[in-house]
């Protein structure tokens, strides 16, 4: 399926996914004992629901290395704790427009609703993800900063620029 | 430190096939904390679980890992075996190699060093654990049945005869449900209504029994042991306490021609009326949308017939607030309409059957009701278009179900054997009539099935014809049924006086809305999720709701009877304690950090977060903080991801397991 | 054209409120009143609490009255229930602050006496403060302001606002220019500003909203956020800062004025607060609201970007 896998050289993507026990997880779960197969690159962190997955988690899974992240909870009126995936919903269609801003590129950040039933539809997010994530490559932005020591120095405004004449 | 053992199991070969469980265990082992890694066959049998006692104990361990199956699977039972050995269950975690790694990959170099992650993930995670103090909640001991059914009535008589009340709420103007429709049952032809009025009976004069008919539920508030649920009673206009059902309202209601939901609109009713005669509560209800009365304000004729005066026009629907602490659902199936699409069902029409059209072409449970003895032809199977019997009848199997092209992949289960008790009905009533079943397999699994199913061949003379029907005209007075034998490889047309389709067994309409009010999951054809398909298939995975009959996914009667005494056995067992012990899983607030903006207070979805004053000795009020009722607390966390400073904090799922598990990848 | 910005009705206000301070605190109305007063470079303004009537004649407003005074109510709300009732100066952009507070329960409105300014804008930065008022050195976020006049204040100073010329918003303008670009050249352009940081919080040490006994970003239990002032932690808290204002921010920029590097903090803010604005119609005012958009939600949100 994937003749550069073979090569041990090629890139595989790391991808972190935030999932709910009562949907995506048990969705993961049927997708295993229907026995489908999908890429071994996610490694699953499981939460109550998504209302418990704090935007910075995303954060530090890219800064911990991950080329990927998925955040998958109950479809909308589906959710085991009344509401907690609408709050999710609220706070990450904010918080990926912040991402977007700084410069992270979108298409590594996924967000689905599967359900428990899903087996299928698990298969197919993960898959689409690690596929268009192998395709954009390694996720560089945050380990290069984490490498970086110091600011550049560079006196990017006119008051930089003048306290630094004054000195 | 801490000692943490990792215990990675075979599953058999389940996990070993496409994980090196070996070099699983030899990881582990070099995980700084890690006291010792070990692998066996099957972690969950009792050798499997001894050997991890044995271990807690003789290697001091204070955490455990073990990596097997889904923690949807085992998680109790390792937990269990933990606090055997006199560790907190809740410092064992399970780390999933099977569902999420063994059975989706196939590579064993990719699975292993996954199933590597995973195990050190959760020993990442297991070493932020922290004991949890188990939780205890009190126990209303009363049940709430949803569906007056079969599959309610016996969950509901079985809870009530162990001592406990039950409250029964059904939609309908009658309990009875679909068995009440029925003519014989299968494989032994038995009378439904014989076997079944009996039992409708007892559920009207039990003492611990709770009637709402013609009700429903609008709200679901609580958790197991404390549910507060909100029926809404509809009104009826009729008062049930004074009226004596002796039917004067009926007989010289005006409106007579209103076609009988319950006679699968072949019959007629009135306005005011019951169902059929032998409905419980045998109390009228009035049909405001075709009642003269409400239509037109004049005419009243039944409520001055009515000699206790239990008309009542003015009555309004009622909203009734009962504490249960356990709730069996049972709200049962609906056929597939072939005529109209249900709105928004992703399910493809059959307008190639002409259902709705043709007026000789009905499904199985029309048929029914011509068969019955009770029915709106006192039994005599004719046509519903000129009275007439037929002569010659088809029976199209499979109809939705099992065509995953028209949207339908499963099995609806009873229609190879109710269509083999219709041809025997047919046959015994139409001595001179030609019963065809067009077929695709003939599935009858079940005690006496097969013999009953051979019989309508071998004794009642069906002819089976196995392949599907194409098409299907109405010529003249005929219906032509244009379909394939398999079989012979032939070409058949049939001229037949009515056509009979078995379609498919569905979920009730709004079952996905009542799954959303109880929080239980429902899978895409709306059918309600068990807990687990073999091990838990009575119970939701919402603790405290179990399922009975249909509603979870095609049944026969005596299936569905079983399943309802189990969902019964279940609710008793619950009762069994006063006291219930709930996971410890809810959030805590650290006071001394709070600054009492209560985002926490508004995302909460329970209410379980409280506003509490701290005052100094001499009652001064320093401060206000958020608290949390731990009983009330359902554990979801939105509260933790929504404080700005984290102050409350979800036992279990702290922000220090979290974070040790993202910066353990 | 004239770039003057018209505030002459600025000595006017200041004679108001020190009339209003004086008289609120001789009546005892109030224990205290936030406000401005004269500091010692010539021009400049800082802020002052004062408790006694006499002292009201050093108060003033000119357009390098700055500060945002909703910050020393935050800090001193705790001694509200024992002190009493307290009066403080606000332009709109200061009290949009105030109204958000009270609806995080921060504050209570009848704990307050507001003397509301009709404000024609003020100072970018108070490096030079007896600087003439004109559209360069406008702060930036008077440029695009719709709170000159505060609303449901206990008093105003009854000067008419005068005429302005209007600006070109700076902030729209920016996030315009950075929504264009790529996400590798926007990356690029934040990595080396989050750089320059110092990590010294005087952007959370400014700001009312950040209010928390502990942040966040302190706690090491686990460490959320790497607090060494390299450019990955100094990434990580920008990130952070910006959405946990997000739905909260009312515009008053503090952050940025008082960043030491120059680090255009204010752009996170506008633009989480434009993108509230679009995806749940959501935008700081003058009225409590009794939720914020990120702790209330509605059935039909957007979720488009949702598989």
């Amino acid at each position: 399926m994937h003749p550069e896998k073979n090569n041990s050289s090629a890139f595989e993507p790391k991808i972190i996914a935030f999932v709910c026990t009562w949907c995506t997880y048990a969705g993961a779960d049927l997708a295993g004992t229907s026995r489908m197969q999908y890429p071994s690159n996610v490694r699953v962190l499981k939460f109550p629901c998504t209302g418990r997955i704090d935007p910075v988690f995303i954060l530090k899974a890219f800064q911990q290395g991950a080329d990927g992240v998925l955040v998958s909870g109950c479809h909308p009126g589906d959710c085991h704790y009344i509401a907690g995936n609408f709050h999710a919903r609220r706070r990450f269609a904010a918080f990926r427009k912040l991402l977007e801003f700084v410069g992270v590129d979108l298409q590594r950040l996924q967000f689905s609703w599967v359900s428990a039933a899903e087996g299928g539809k698990w298969v197919d997010v993960v898959t689409d993800l690690t596929e268009t994530v192998r395709a954009l490559g390694p996720m560089t932005e945050f380990k290069e900063l984490a490498l970086e020591e110091q600011w550049s120095g560079a006196l990017t405004t006119p008051e930089l620029k003048e306290a630094y004449l004054q000195i | 430190m801490s000692r943490i053992g990792v215990f990675v199991c075979h599953c058999g070969e389940n996990i070993s096939r496409t994980v090196d469980v070996e070099r699983v265990a030899a990881h582990a082992a070099t995980l700084p904390g890690v006291a010792c890694a070990t692998e066996y066959k099957y972690m969950c049998s009792d050798p499997g679980q001894t050997l991890l006692k044995k271990a807690i104990s003789e290697q001091r361990l204070t955490h455990v890992v073990v990596a097997a199956c889904s923690p949807r699977m085992h998680e109790r039972t390792f937990r269990k075996a933990v606090e055997g050995a006199g560790l907190n269950p809740y410092l064992c975690e399970m780390a999933n190699i099977r569902e999420h790694c063994s059975w989706v990959h196939e590579d064993r170099e990719e699975a292993t060093a996954k199933a590597c992650d995973i195990v050190g993930m959760m020993v990442e995670r297991t070493k932020k654990n922290r004991v949890l103090p188990a939780i205890t909640v009190p126990v209303t001991k009363r049940s709430l049945v949803i569906g007056g059914g079969i599959a309610g009535i016996q969950a509901a008589l079985d809870i009530a005869d162990a001592g406990h009340e039950v409250v029964l709420v059904e939609r309908e103007p009658s309990i009875g449900g679909h068995m009440a429709q029925l003519s014989e049952t299968f494989p032994t032809l038995d009378c439904s209504q014989c076997i079944m009025t009996p039992k409708m009976v007892d559920v009207a004069n039990h003492p611990k029994i709770t009637l709402y008919t013609y009700s429903e539920i609008e709200l679901v508030e609580g958790y197991i042991g404390n549910f507060q649920v909100t029926v809404r009673k509809r009104a009826r206009s009729v008062n049930e306490r004074t009226c004596t059902g002796c039917g004067v309202c009926m007989t010289k209601c005006p409106q007579k021609k209103i076609p009988n939901k319950f006679d699968q609109n072949i019959g007629m009713r009135t306005a005011i009326y019951v169902p059929f005669p032998q409905a419980v509560p045998n109390t009228p209800v009035i049909d405001r949308e075709n009642c003269t009365k409400f239509k037109t304000g004049k005419c009243g004729v039944c409520q001055k017939v009515c000699g206790p005066g239990a008309v009542d026009f003015e009555q309004q629907d009622t909203l009734i607030v009962e504490a249960v602490g356990a709730i069996v659902v049972a709200t049962g199936f609906d056929l597939y309409s072939i005529s109209e699409k249900p709105k928004g069902s992703p399910i493809k029409g059959y307008g190639e059957f002409g259902h709705g059209k043709i007026p000789d072409v009905i499904d199985g449970m029309t048929f029914e009701r011509l068969a019955s003895a009770s029915g709106p032809t006192g039994g005599k199977i004719v046509r519903p278009s000129d009275g007439r019997e037929p002569k010659q009848i088809v029976f199209i199997q499979c109809i939705g179900s099992r065509a995953r092209e028209k949207g339908i992949s499963y099995c609806s289960k009873v229609c190879c054997m109710y269509t083999a008790k219709h041809t025997m009905l047919y046959h015994h009533k139409v001595h001179d009539g030609q019963a065809y079943v067009f077929f695709m397999d003939a599935r009858t699994p079940g005690k006496s099935y097969d013999e009953f199913w051979r019989r309508s061949i071998e004794e009642e003379e069906a002819v089976y014809i196995r392949g599907m029907v194409s098409r299907l005209y109405q010529k003249g007075d005929k219906i032509v049924v244009m379909g394939s034998d398999i079989a012979v490889g032939v070409q058949v047309e049939i001229e037949a006086d009515m056509v009979v389709l078995a379609t498919a067994v569905q979920p009730q309409q709004g079952a996905d809305l009542l799954a959303q009010k109880l929080g239980i999951s429902y899978d895409k054809y709306n059918f309600y999720s068990e807990a687990h398909a073999k091990l838990r298939p009575v119970e939701c995975a919402t603790a405290g709701i179990f399922l009975a009959g249909a509603c979870q996914g095609p049944k026969d009667i005596p299936e569905t009877v079983s399943q309802a005494s189990a969902a019964a056995a279940k609710v008793m067992t619950l009762f069994s304690k006063d006291r219930l012990e709930r996971e410890p899983i809810v959030a805590r607030v650290r006071e001394a950090g709070c600054v009492g903006c209560f985002a926490c207070k508004k995302v909460c979805a329970y209410g379980a977060v409280e506003e509490k004053e701290i005052r100094d000795r001499q009652g001064n009020l320093l401060r206000v903080v958020a608290s949390v009722n731990p009983g009330v607390c359902a554990g979801c966390g939105t509260c933790q991801a929504t404080c700005p400073s984290k102050c409350v904090e979800l036992d279990g799922y702290t922000d220090e397991q979290i974070v040790a598990m993202i910066e353990a990848l | 054209m004239n770039n003057t910005i018209d505030i002459s009705h600025y000595a006017a206000i200041a004679d108001s409120i020190r009339a209003e301070a004086a008289r609120i605190l001789e009546q005892g109305v109030v224990t205290a009143v936030v406000a401005y007063t004269t500091g010692r470079r010539a021009g400049s303004v800082q802020p002052v609490i004062i408790t006694a009537a006499a002292e009201a004649e050093r108060l003033t407003f000119t357009a390098a009255s700055v500060n945002n005074l909703a910050v020393y109510l935050t800090k001193a709300k705790k001694d509200i229930p024992r002190s009493g009732r307290i009066g403080i100066v606000v332009k709109g952009c200061d009290l949009k602050a105030l109204v958000g507070l009270m609806g995080e329960s921060q504050l209570q409105r009848d704990q307050l006496y507001l003397i509301g300014i009709p404000c024609a804008g003020v100072l970018a930065s108070t490096v030079r403060p007896a600087e003439a008022l004109i559209a360069a050195t406008l702060a930036p976020k008077c440029r695009e302001c719709d709170a000159h006049l505060p609303e449901g204040c206990d008093y105003v100073p009854a000067v008419s606002l005068p005429s302005a010329p209007t600006l070109e918003p700076s902030y729209a303008a920016e996030i315009a220019r950075l929504e264009a670009l790529t996400p590798a050249e926007r990356w690029a352009y934040w990595k080396e500003q989050f750089a320059k940081c110092i990590k010294c919080y005087a952007c959370r040490q400014v700001c009312p909203f950040c209010f928390c006994e502990q942040c966040l970003c302190d706690r090491n239990k686990p460490q959320m956020v790497d607090t060494t002032p390299r450019p990955a932690g100094n990434t990580a808290w920008h990130i952070v800062r910006a959405m946990h204002l997000a739905g909260r921010c009312a515009g008053c920029a503090e952050c940025e004025r008082v960043c030491p590097m120059d680090i255009p903090l204010n752009l996170l803010n506008r633009k989480m607060a434009k993108e509230l604005k679009e995806l749940f119609d959501y935008e700081a005012g003058f009225a409590v609201h009794e939720k914020g958009p990120l702790n209330s939600f509605m059935e039909k949100d957007d979720q488009s970007f949702i598989k």
